[in-house]
């Protein structure tokens, strides 16, 4: 009895806890890196975690409560992680000159031409019905 | 005594770059939410701000990362945080995985050959063309296809985040121009395009759009690392 309320209030404290999620997720990406070194897999750990996590809450065993906080905080702040990578253009000093416009022409045309293609594709595949069992979009 | 000191210079670096990037980050932040110009986004300030930092205090970008580098390692995470938003779409991506397949395939292989055609057109040496290749997919991956077809990874992630941060302001212009009614299509042309900046955008265009670009920017990174090797040999079959 105790011990079932006690694991109720553990519940309730991991549902409303955003560090203890946060926690949690690092802990599906530790436990990721960790099968990726033993077994030589050529994946990012952090994407066998997220299989992991998925699997979980698939089959019920994770409610999406118990992460949906700290995933959400993990979300909406990801661009911070993403900040130290950029400062190795400090190494590439030869990118201050033409070469740098030339590849900022490569990578504005590139994504331009990438949006178009997929934006397109999809949205042509949606109106004609493809595996949307030949409904029309629901998602107008 | 001796040790201690030891440990102080070596945390010192760590918590002073760390306090100014997130710092920096926070005030860049701010600075967008008061003046939301595309140039202003976080994601170009930020590092820009550093870059002066490092610079006049004369350190280098090895002192940097050794301070800061293992904020970069929070993407993993970050990446497992995906699994919330695609399990609660889990019906919409029951029913549409064909269209987003197709629609992944297609952007992909424009990704590829776009980048491959204008890298050889203006000259560009070819570790410089396969560092260029993987840059439409989140770091991570990005960084593993890079080294698997014999690019630089350090200079595949710089490009990387310089596609996440033109491509989220891109998106908009995209969207604005292009006739795209369905969510599926906005989200799937931001994570295919953009990955995580892109997604980033998404969720706050709207759920439906967050959760397709998560998901189709994990699946699109795994793709690529699966086609890789198949990758290398065509580029090196084109190159002749």
């Amino acid at each position: 009895m105790t011990a079932h309320a006690l694991a109720r209030q553990l519940r309730i404290a991991l549902r409303r806890s955003r560090l203890v999620q946060i926690g949690l997720l690092v802990g599906f990406w530790l436990a990721g890196e960790a099968v990726v070194r033993l077994t030589g897999l050529p994946l990012p750990g952090g994407l066998v975690g997220m299989a992991a996590a998925l699997a979980l809450l698939g089959s019920g065993l994770v409610r999406a409560g118990t992460l949906r906080r700290g995933a959400n905080w993990f979300l909406a702040e990801m661009l911070l992680f993403f900040v130290p990578a950029v400062l190795a253009v400090l190494n590439h000093r030869e990118f201050l000159g033409l070469l740098g416009l030339q590849i900022l022409l490569i990578i504005v045309l590139g994504t331009l031409a990438v949006m178009a293609v997929t934006a397109l594709t999809v949205e042509l595949c949606c109106r004609w019905g493809i595996g949307g069992h030949g409904q029309p979009s629901a998602l107008d | 005594m001796d040790s201690l000191l030891h440990w102080t210079e070596q945390l010192l670096p760590v918590a002073g770059w760390t306090a100014l990037t997130v710092g920096f980050y926070l005030l860049a932040k701010r600075v967008y939410r008061r003046w939301s110009r595309w140039w202003l986004m976080p994601l170009a300030v930020a590092p820009a701000l550093l870059m002066i930092a490092v610079l006049a205090l004369h350190e280098s970008y090895r002192d940097y990362i050794r301070g800061a580098g293992w904020l970069m390692l929070m993407l993993g995470p970050a990446t497992v945080a995906f699994a919330v938003p695609i399990y609660e779409q889990r019906a919409l991506i029951r029913r549409y995985w064909p269209v987003l397949l197709v629609g992944m395939v297609a952007g992909s292989a424009t990704a590829v050959a776009v980048s491959w055609g204008l890298a050889s057109l203006f000259g560009l040496d070819e570790s410089l063309r396969l560092s260029l290749l993987p840059r439409s997919i989140s770091t991570p991956f990005a960084m593993e296809v890079s080294a698997d077809i014999g690019g630089l990874p350090d200079l595949t992630a710089v490009f990387v985040v310089m596609t996440g941060v033109l491509g989220a302001a891109l998106g908009d212009v995209v969207l604005a121009w292009l006739p795209v009614r369905s969510a599926l299509a906005r989200g799937a042309l931001l994570g295919v395009a953009a990955h995580g900046a892109g997604t980033a955008r998404a969720h706050q265009i709207g759920p439906v759009e967050g959760s397709v670009a998560g998901l189709v920017m994990v699946l699109v990174g795994l793709l690529n690392v699966c086609l890789a090797p198949l990758l290398v040999s065509a580029a090196r079959l084109a190159a002749g």
